[in-house]
């Protein structure tokens, strides 16, 4: 950071100016895009927010009224709330089951290692519409996978579960699905991350004595630490914005147990027109990811 | 292997190359084809070629006005008529559908022309002044049986209707014989006996050794029409006042129709599907009966039905009153003259004429909204289905705040899923949700 | 190899762990195979099976009828473009395969204009020094944070003003614009030893061949990476596609097999059969790219 540019001399100014204009350069081809298709209209979505704003009348200011809706709103509320649940759920479980198996399959042969993290990303890859149509099948209370083999294959189940449509379920059936398809990415970046660890530092501390166990804790851990703030960062953001599940499979139900904050957005902005609402409710939901995102950076550069 | 690959890509530049066609894009569609070459097309009166227009028509999925070879002959019709005008069909979904519509109004990019029902057309785009009143294109007493739905509250035109159709139920008649309960309907007029014959029926069905005879479905509001229709036919309630200007559901009588419900075996509430997914388990014998239904879903599932289904209309003790669905055009007022003429003319050009009347009608496999001959000549399902046309009632899904009306329905209905089925409990869920929706409607004036 | 009972204890337990790890790892990965396995069997199942209430494992009879349907329903041109006030239109092709082209060329395209921006301005912010760096990059993580769905209002306005709605652009351009590859390779880029770059200015290179010669090399698997996942992200945008894209010859895959479907029903074998279509291309690609994985990324961690 260049902190007091007044110190400097002459020359060392201009090798300062230089350096600005150089990064700036670099820096160009990304801002176009950057500046002129997120940042533009993520500021008219802050500017919005402070209006009354809907299809097919002027907008109406009306200051911090949405915000002070928003406060208000039971539904808000149970919203912030599943979806709290679902990133204090789904992140660390993400993290961890990844990291385990990348460190599983890392040891394996090369082309297993390959295979298995193809397959780990099929979900991913498979595209999202037609793998919740396979799973809302799975779940479903008449004929789905989950019944029949709890209750006529295993005999664990008594009678049908409607996982979807009970609210006890409901929200950690979607918990499982955003799982199975928010872990790809995660487990190539460690297998990776894995692979590139010093590997004479780890021979060095085995021959020092130290177990698998702790050869992996103090060794390799540290250094894939900025792979896992990286992981982190994303799993958090994925999690937070969980939308296109909700709306394919329970549209927000049973009872509001699975309203997500991204999902009340939708519907506040794309089904009831209240733009300047669903704005409110995005800007807030941005600056809770933004703070934890900082929270994570601080803590990740800290170790 | 990379000489194979080069090979094939130069084969498919020369293929596509040679299989090219270069228009000037001033004079699409050769000016030069006579006007009126298309038989039965004689009625409307081509203005001959005009200056070219390009004009957009959405279409939501209205039987086969999803099908692009459906809709491409019926627009060789028009443009054998109106060589000047194009007209770029697009097709929507109802799932994704409205999104893009709105999104698209919110771009300044709306269609010119859009077919859809009353609570978009009027209820929804029509109340926020984005359509073109259709009144001078619309005769004089043709179409006087829907009209009033198609109007707006201060009386502008915003649909041309086109089709339309009485949602109604269905059930596996195989399975309701095998459990002797035919007997407690009329298949000749498609109806129940009486409410009380309705529940012997579904108890009858349940005996025999059916565990699901049917469901409330609720898990969001894919085909809510079912729900409603089910609820106030049983009691004779209402859903909304004859203004439709609140919601008026949460009674004493719709209280008690949806307790009998609740307690009645067999009938489940199922806070996971929607109206898909239970026709879905209708069709593959999960369900005996299905409270979302019409022609077109029997068309649909013909390969997949492997029993005789038989549509009824809800069980009422008095005439049932159907939910219905009328469909038709509207046009966007995205303000440009030349073309709002020339979606009007589309329009015209569909319906007045009975010849092209019939072919549209027919693409939509629903019934005719106005006095035409001929139509469905050789259908056989058709007849069956018209049958329920008359029973068609009040069309109050333009009441204002419907959007959320709509919401607050299947929420309720999980709410109640929810209750010990009491009719005091019911009734304070059905008034929490009508009091919402009713704060709705007040907003929108 | 020794065999097992004379192993120690420890090792014992090592090896126990991992033939229990493998085995637990094998039962997840069926799981994770089990939707693409019915996606792609159920594309060959008929109606009646595909709606069955007993799991159908395998198709009884094999048929097309769902590919058929896939390629039947909708027809587009293989290309068309103006020029010069002509329009030049290919030859009508199944639509659904002019919706695979449309997909493979936007995924591409985001792809390597993505690339491009974000390894450039990731060095930037990895290595520079300048003004405003703090700020944008807390912008960065802003954007990252706030929902799209939010956004898309004025960026169908942006889009319409800009003659780019309904075109594949729509689609490409906040994909580029979207700031994870530039996060993702700033993070890669900072494990890159900041001596070797000042070295490479000290010889007088300049700051172009800076970056074409030692840093590029050096974050060439963070842009493998930030390739291939910058391409699934686009080739599952399915919202921004919907929004954006209108035309039949304008749509993506996801989004054109959407607009097959009818009131209150869904077609699943045209889903499946699209879908396991659509599953080919990017599976091919996440192979051709896998190879940049297995070696190299060092992502921010200062080797040494």
């Amino acid at each position: 950071m260049v902190k007091t540019p007044v110190q400097y001399n002459k020359k060392q100014r201009r090798l300062v100016m230089q350096e600005n204009v150089a990064a700036y350069a670099f820096l160009l081809p990304f801002l176009i895009f950057f500046v002129g298709f997120v940042l533009y209209p993520m500021f008219m979505c802050v500017y919005t927010s402070f209006f009354d704003a809907t299809m097919g009348r002027e907008d109406i200011f009306v200051g911090l009224k949405n915000y002070q809706d928003l406060f208000q709103d039971e539904v808000f509320w149970i919203a912030l709330r599943n979806t709290l649940v679902i990133v204090v759920v789904s992140v660390p479980i993400t993290c961890i089951f990844s990291l385990w198996v990348a460190s599983a399959i890392s040891k394996m042969p090369v082309a297993a290692t390959s295979a298995f993290r193809c397959i780990f990303y099929l979900p991913v890859v498979t595209g999202s519409v037609a793998v919740t149509m396979v799973w809302k099948w799975m779940f479903n209370n008449y004929y789905g996978i989950f019944n029949y083999l709890g209750k006529d294959v295993l005999g664990i189940l008594d009678k049908n579960i409607n996982w979807l449509g009970d609210e006890k379920y409901a929200l950690w059936c979607i918990i499982l699905i955003l799982l199975t398809t928010s872990v790809g990415q995660p487990i190539v970046l460690y297998v990776s991350a894995l692979d590139n660890v010093d590997k004479s530092l780890v021979e060095a501390a085995e021959v020092d004595g130290a177990t698998p166990k702790q050869a992996f804790w103090k060794i390799k851990w540290p250094q894939m630490m900025p792979t896992t703030l990286y992981i982190l960062v994303i799993t958090t953001i994925n999690s937070f914005q969980c939308f296109a599940l909700i709306q394919l499979l329970t549209s927000g139900g049973p009872k509001n147990s699975t309203m997500t904050i991204m999902y009340y957005i939708y519907y506040s902005a794309f089904k009831l027109y209240k733009y300047g609402y669903g704005n409110a409710m995005g800007v807030i939901l941005a600056i809770i990811i933004a703070i934890l995102s900082a929270i994570q950076f601080k803590a990740g550069q800290e170790k | 292997m990379k000489k194979i690959v080069a090979l094939l890509l130069a084969l498919v530049m020369v293929l596509s190359l040679g299989a090219c066609s270069v228009e000037k894009a001033a004079e699409t569609k050769a000016p030069e084809t006579q006007p009126a070459a298309a038989e039965g097309t004689q009625a409307a009166a081509p203005e001959a070629a005009g200056d070219p227009v390009e004009i957009s028509l959405w279409t939501y999925p209205i039987g086969k006005w999803t099908d692009e070879a459906t809709v491409s002959a019926l627009l060789a019709d028009f443009n054998a008529a109106y060589p000047n005008i194009t007209v770029k069909v697009e097709y929507l979904d109802y799932t994704n559908g409205d999104d893009k519509v709105n999104t698209a109004i919110e771009g300044g990019q709306a269609p010119d022309i859009v077919m859809e029902g009353p609570e978009r057309l009027i209820a929804n785009w029509g109340a926020k002044g984005l359509m073109v009143d259709l009144k001078d294109i619309v005769p004089a007493g043709t179409y006087d049986s829907v009209l009033s739905s198609c109007t707006s509250a201060d009386g502008a035109v915003y649909e041309m209707p086109v089709c339309m159709i009485a949602h109604c139920m269905a059930i596996n008649r195989d399975v309701f014989e095998a459990a002797d309960a035919l007997q407690y309907l009329n298949e000749e007029t498609h109806t129940w006996n009486s409410v009380e014959d309705f529940f012997k029926a579904v108890q009858a069905v349940y005996d025999a050794g059916n565990e699901y005879v049917g469901t409330i479905y609720c898990g969001g509001q894919g085909g809510d029409q079912g729900t409603r229709a089910l609820i106030t036919n049983l009691s004779g309630g209402t859903y909304a006042n004859a203004e439709h200007t609140e919601y008026t559901y949460a009674s004493q009588e719709n209280a008690e129709a949806l307790a009998k419900l609740y307690a009645q075996e067999g009938i489940t509430f199922d806070t996971a599907i929607q109206a898909a997914d239970e026709i879905q388990a209708f069709v593959n014998g999960t369900f005996q009966m299905a409270f979302c239904w019409n022609i077109g879903q029997e068309v649909t599932n013909a390969d997949a039905l492997s029993f005789d289904v038989l549509p009824m209309a809800f069980p009422s003790d008095t005439t049932p009153s159907l939910q219905g669905g009328i469909w038709g055009f509207g046009v966007f007022n995205n303000g440009d003259e030349a073309k709002i003429e020339a979606a009007k003319t589309f329009i015209k050009f569909m319906t007045e004429d009975d010849a092209q009347y019939i072919k549209a009608v027919e693409a939509t496999t629903y019934a005719p909204v106005r006095d035409v001959e001929g139509v469905y000549a050789t259908d056989e399902l058709f007849p069956e289905y018209n049958l329920l046309s008359p029973m068609m009632g009040d069309y109050y899904q333009v009441t204002k705040g419907w959007t959320q009306a709509r919401t607050e329905w299947w929420n309720m209905l999980q709410r109640v899923s929810a209750t010990d089925g009491s009719v005091e409990a019911i009734l304070a869920e059905m008034e929490t949700a009508q009091t919402a929706a009713n704060t709705a409607a007040a907003a929108e004036g | 190899m020794k065999h097992y009972s004379q192993l120690s204890p420890e090792q014992r337990r090592a090896k126990l762990y991992s033939i229990f790890s493998c085995v637990v790892i094998c039962l997840i990965a069926f799981t994770f195979l089990f939707p693409l396995y019915w996606i792609i069997t159920g594309s060959f199942k008929t109606k009646t099976e595909i709606l069955s209430s007993t799991p159908v494992w395998v198709p009884s009879e094999w048929v097309m009828t769902n590919y058929e349907n896939l390629m039947s329903k909708r027809t587009a041109p293989l290309f068309d473009f103006s020029l010069f006030g002509y329009t030049i239109t290919g030859p009508t092709i199944p639509g659904a395969i002019r919706w695979l082209l449309n997909t493979v060329v936007m995924s591409v395209s985001s792809m390597l204009l993505t690339c491009l921006t974000a390894a450039m301005a990731g060095y930037a912010l990895a290595k520079k020094r300048f003004y405003g760096r703090t700020i944008l990059f807390s912008l960065i993580v802003c954007a990252m944070a706030l929902p799209k769905q939010v956004i898309l209002i004025p960026l169908v306005r942006e889009m319409s003003a800009l003659n780019l709605y309904d075109t594949i652009w729509s689609v490409i351009i906040p994909i580029v614009g979207w700031p994870f590859g530039v996060f993702l390779l700033k993070q890669f880029a900072e494990g890159i030893p900041t001596e070797m770059v000042e070295a490479c200015r000290i010889d007088g290179a300049s700051e172009w061949r800076t970056f074409t010669d030692v840093m590029f090399p050096m974050i060439k698997p963070g842009v493998g990476a930030c390739a291939i996942f910058t391409f699934i992200n686009s080739w599952n945008d399915y919202f921004m596609q919907l929004i954006m894209l209108m035309s039949t010859k304008e749509l993506t895959i996801s989004v054109g097999i959407a607009t097959m479907q009818g009131e209150n029903s869904t077609d699943f074998g045209i889903l499946m059969a699209g879908s396991a279509l659509a599953s080919i291309p990017i599976i091919i690609v996440f192979l051709i790219f896998q190879k940049y994985f297995t070696k190299g990324i060092t992502m921010g961690a200062v080797k040494g």
